[in-house]
Formats: C-alpha cells, sequence, structure tokens
C-alpha cells in the first residue's frame, strides 16, 4: 500500500505469556507444527529478585519489518522483497533455501517452511491488513499488548502511543532500523 | 591382474572410495526421499551445518590448489611448474564437489539456477559467490585444457585470470561470513584476508600429498628434482602455516579480550565450550603445531615428513573451517531461542550429513585417482 508505514507498538507490561499470539499466527498463516516453525513467539525474560520478591517479564516478538532490513541485502535471488509500506515478505518461488537470510536475521525471525519449500517469516498478516483488518496477534491478545498501525498518518493509535510515551526497537546498534516499538 | 600384483593398495583404496561413494549416495537419497528438516540436524538458529563446513573446506581446497599451482606457470618459480596439471585438474575436482556439497544443503539448487540469473541480488555476498565460483571454474577449465595441450601462453594467460579469480572467489567467500553484522565472530574484515592465508595452507599441503602418493602408488622411487621440490615446499608450507598461527592468535584474543557481547561467548565456545578439543587438538596441535614443527626440523623435512606435515594441516584444516562455520552460530540471536546448554545452542552432525561429506570427498578423490590412471599428467 502506497504512502503507509505500517508498525506494532507493543506495551509488554500487559503481557501474560498466553502465547494467544502463537497460535492464532499459526493458524492464520497454515504454520506447520514443529520445534522450528512459528513466525512469533514469547521470550521470558530472566526472573528477577529473591524469594518471596520476584517478578518476571515476558517479551512478545516477530519479524521487525526493518527499515534496513539485512535479510533482503543478502538474499541472492531478491526473493525477500519489501513493500512500499514497509511490510518485508519472502517470494516463495524465487527462494532458494540457501538460509543466507536466516544467518544475516539479528532477531532470529525467519525459519525454513517444508511445506511451502521456502524460507517463511511474519508478514503483519498482509492479506488481511490489505483488506482493513488487523494482524492476527494483534486481534487475538485477551491483553492488547500489540497495537498495529500507520506509522505516516499523526492520529492513529501508533503514532499516538509513540507520541506519548517512551519507546526502544530491540538492537537498535546493528542499525537495522525496526517497526517494532517497546513501550518503556 | 598386473595391478594387483605390483600395487596391491590401489584396489584397497578404490574399495575404500567406493564405501564413502555409497555411503555419500545413502545420503543423497535419505534427503531426497525425506527432506532437509527430517534427516539434517541444522535448526531454525543454526542453518548453516557440516555441509557448509565441507563446501568451504572444499572450495578452500580448490583455491589453495590454484594459488600454489600458480606459482609455477604464473609467477614463474621453476620448481613449481610441473605440478601444475595435477594441482589444476584436483582444483577443478574439489570446486566441484564443493558445488555437490552445497548444493545437497540449499533447499532448491534448480531454483537457484534460475533466480540467481533472471533476479539477481548484487548486494548478496552469496550471488556474488556462486558467480565468481563459476567464472574461476570455467578459467581452471580452461587453463587444465591448456595445459593438457603443451600451450604454455595460453595456460598462462588462464592462470593469472585464474589467480584473479581466485583470491576474488575466495575473499569473497569470507565476506560472505565477514558482511554479518549480525554474527559478531565472523563479522568484519578479518575472514576475507583470512580465508586467503589458510588457501595457501591447504593448498600447499595438498600439493604435498600429490607430490608424494603419486611415486607412492607408482612404486617408483622419487627423482632428485622432485625430492627437492619437497624440501622447498616444505619450507614454503611452514612459513604458510605460521602466519595462519599468527591468524589463529589474532582471532582469538580480540573475541576474548574486553568480553565483547556475543563475540566473546563465541570465541570462548571454541577455546573452552563444546568446540574446545576440535580447537586445541585437531586445529592447533594436530593441524598446526605438530606440521610446523615437521616442516622446520631440517631432519624432519624430507619428501616423508613434508607429506605427514600435509596430512596432519589437511586434517586440521577441515575441524577449523567446522569450528569457524559453527561457532559463529552458537550464540542465541536472542533470549529465550532455542535449547541453551550452558548458554549456547547445540548442533551435532546427523548421520546423513556426515554420509554426504564422505560421499563428496571420496568422489573427489575416486576422481582424481581415476584421472590420474586415464590422463597424461606428467609433465616435461
Amino acid at each position: 500500500m502506497k504512502n503507509k508505514r505500517f508498525a506494532i507498538v507493543l506495551d509488554t507490561r500487559k503481557c501474560i505469556d498466553c502465547k494467544a499470539c502463537t497460535v492464532a499466527c499459526k493458524a492464520e498463516n497454515n504454520v506447520p507444527l514443529g520445534r522450528d516453525n512459528y513466525r512469533n513467539w514469547v521470550d521470558e525474560e530472566e526472573l528477577r529478585g529473591r524469594y518471596p520478591n520476584l517478578g518476571q517479564s515476558f517479551s512478545p516478538s516477530q519479524c521487525q519489518h526493518c527499515g534496513n532490513p539485512p535479510c533482503a541485502h543478502v538474499c541472492p535471488t531478491h526473493a525477500t522483497e519489501v513493500n512500499d509500506d514497509g511490510i518485508v515478505h519472502v517470494v516463495a518461488k524465487k527462494c532458494i533455501g540457501c538460509k543466507y537470510c536466516q544467518t544475516a536475521c539479528p532477531y532470529n525471525a525467519r525459519y525454513y517452511n517444508e511445506e511451502i519449500g521456502a524460507v517463511d517469516k511474519c508478514t503483519f498478516c498482509a492479506h488481511r491488513v490489505y483488506s482493513g483488518r488487523l494482524p492476527a496477534c494483534v486481534e487475538t491478545c485477551p491483553t492488547k499488548v500489540r497495537t498495529f498501525g500507520d506509522l505516516n498518518d499523526p492520529d492513529s493509535e501508533v503514532s499516538r502511543l509513540l507520541a506519548k510515551h517512551p519507546s526502544r526497537v530491540l538492537k537498535k546498534a546493528q542499525g537495522t532500523k525496526p517497526f517494532l516499538f517497546y513501550l518503556i | 591382474m598386473s595391478i594387483l600384483k605390483h600395487r596391491p593398495s590401489l584396489p584397497v583404496w578404490f574399495a575404500l572410495l567406493g564405501v564413502g561413494m555409497i555411503a555419500g549416495l545413502f545420503g543423497v537419497g535419505s534427503v531426497l526421499l525425506h527432506g532437509h528438516a527430517e534427516v539434517y540436524n541444522v535448526t531454525r538458529e543454526i542453518p548453516w551445518g557440516i555441509l557448509i563446513a565441507t563446501y568451504v573446506f572444499l572450495v578452500v581446497s580448490s583455491t589453495g590448489l590454484c594459488l600454489v599451482s600458480s606459482l609455477g606457470h604464473v609467477f614463474g618459480l621453476e620448481h613449481f611448474e610441473f605440478i601444475g596439471k595435477r594441482a589444476i585438474l584436483l582444483a577443478i575436482l574439489t570446486l566441484l564437489c564443493g558445488f555437490g556439497t552445497i548444493a545437497m544443503e540449499l533447499n532448491h539448487p534448480i531454483r537457484m539456477a534460475i533466480y540467481a540469473v533472471i533476479s539477481p541480488n548484487f548486494t548478496s555476498a552469496i550471488w556474488w559467490m556462486g558467480t565468481l565460483y563459476g567464472i574461476y571454474l570455467v578459467l581452471l577449465c580452461g587453463e587444465f585444457f591448456f595445459l593438457m595441450k603443451g600451450m604454455h601462453k595460453g595456460a598462462f594467460a588462464m592462470g593469472m585470470l585464474g589467480f584473479i579469480a581466485a583470491v576474488s572467489a575466495h575473499s569473497n567467500l569470507g565476506a560472505v561470513f565477514g558482511l554479518l553484522e549480525s554474527r559478531p565472530f565472523w563479522h568484519g574484515s578479518f575472514l576475507p584476508i583470512y580465508f586467503i592465508v589458510s588457501a595457501l595452507a591447504s593448498g600447499g599441503a595438498i600439493v604435498s600429498l600429490i607430490v608424494y602418493f603419486h611415486h607412492k602408488a607408482s612404486g617408483t622411487p622419487m627423482p632428485q628434482r622432485y625430492t627437492d621440490f619437497m624440501g622447498t615446499l616444505g619450507k614454503l608450507q611452514a612459513l604458510f602455516l605460521t602466519i595462519l598461527i599468527f591468524f589463529v592468535i589474532w582471532k582469538i584474543i580480540p573475541g576474548i579480550y574486553g568480553h565483547p557481547p556475543e563475540k566473546y561467548e563465541a570465541t570462548m565456545a571454541v577455546v573452552n565450550g563444546p568446540l574446545a578439543v576440535n580447537f586445541w587438538l585437531f586445529e592447533v596441535l594436530i593441524g598446526m603445531l605438530i606440521p610446523v614443527t615437521l616442516l622446520l626440523n631440517r631432519r624432519t623435512r624430507t619428501p616423508m615428513g613434508v607429506m605427514w606435515a600435509g596430512v596432519l594441516s589437511t586434517f586440521g584444516i577441515y575441524f577449523m573451517r567446522y569450528d569457524l562455520v559453527i561457532a559463529g552460530q552458537l550464540v542465541s540471536m536472542r533470549e529465550g531461542a532455542g535449547d541453551l546448554v550452558n548458554g549456547l545452542l547445540q548442533y551435532t552432525p546427523s548421520l546423513v550429513e556426515v554420509a554426504i561429506v564422505v560421499g563428496a570427498i571420496s568422489t573427489c578423490l575416486f576422481l582424481y585417482t581415476l584421472a590420474e590412471k586415464i590422463l597424461p599428467l606428467e609433465s616435461d
């Protein structure tokens, strides 16, 4: 989509590690079963404190739809493409399965999908977004951790959240310019 | 019968290689029938395994053979001229077997042939790797043709171009790893340079094996000029290995000093972790220290000593490739990814992966031994 820049803003303080996002994503995008096969995930951060004063945070994530995506730079056949709206996706028929993108992605956001015969990853559920719906992970989250929207629209909820709250991106030093923002 | 009578080791050698090739066929058959996910132990986190390491080993050998042989017919060191045909032939075969190995690691080699041409990405080091090694292969074949025909001018021209292609292709292979900012253990300009240096050590070692075993197999005593050549090669190989030791030391120290994030963990995996036996025993002791000691000592720098140094360093260099490829991926890209043991991801090659490796190396040796029987490789 032209003149849009899609992004997700996450408020991880709301995450309860239910993994509904992962299940919804798998169901929506026909992600095969198996240890390696997932497009999004929830990482458990280190336990804080000592018993009985304990705390733990969870960090859901997925492809960062980077503004400077290393996966696209390294792909020998241009199988990884970036849409005008910033969505990074794989053209399955061009993927040779060299897995260079998997070694290049600093977020471990890619896996090889044996069923489609290509490397697979989050597409922000482009097929839903282009028909006016939200990505499956965003829609299903019971505590509304994720907010999806267009950063080019200053009135969108993602723009307003980022204006209102400080945020961070993952591995900023890599220079990948991620479009998943974590509220601090 | 005459073969059996005079060279009883030859049928045994072919039988061994036959077993290796059957193992390779079993591996290839398994992956074609069951798919990569079923029979390979590579994972989402460690997508490059022993097949990539073997590919690197084989193409490094090819580059090394080309570089060392170019000392003779390109740079005019007379001592090295007579190894040209054999070295270039083996460079072609190791390259082809390297291609075969990586084809088994790729999920869609046929797509590669199509889309690398109609949808090339010039910012991809792997695209350049395929293109440069393709050009290199053509030049090697041309060089071999001219050498066989005794056309020295053509061989010189092809050799010179081949030398440039070898250095370009091989330093670019270092860049395949070195351009990955996400992998601190690999990232930087070190690997392209290191790959060229280690190719020289690899090539020198294999040339010593070619010369020694050619005479051993034919059952003829080694003429004086070959004995002299082994002495010169031994000195040169001592130099290559010493430089390689220098490079290994300067790979390790910056990985440990100041505990640079992720690079430190990967370096410690090599020095004091799951790859430590590979590193200290195979890479350092067998691959470098023992060969260098054999080569620097005048009493052991005999043809047999140089051959043993070649065997040991080739063996050690294989582990060097494996450790380099695997160590770069052992550190998890994110907290909570994969099944960590002592903070590191795990990879052990599967039986099928090992079978393909054995098959590729056996095929390479089989084709070379066959060529020795069929082609007139002896130089004037």
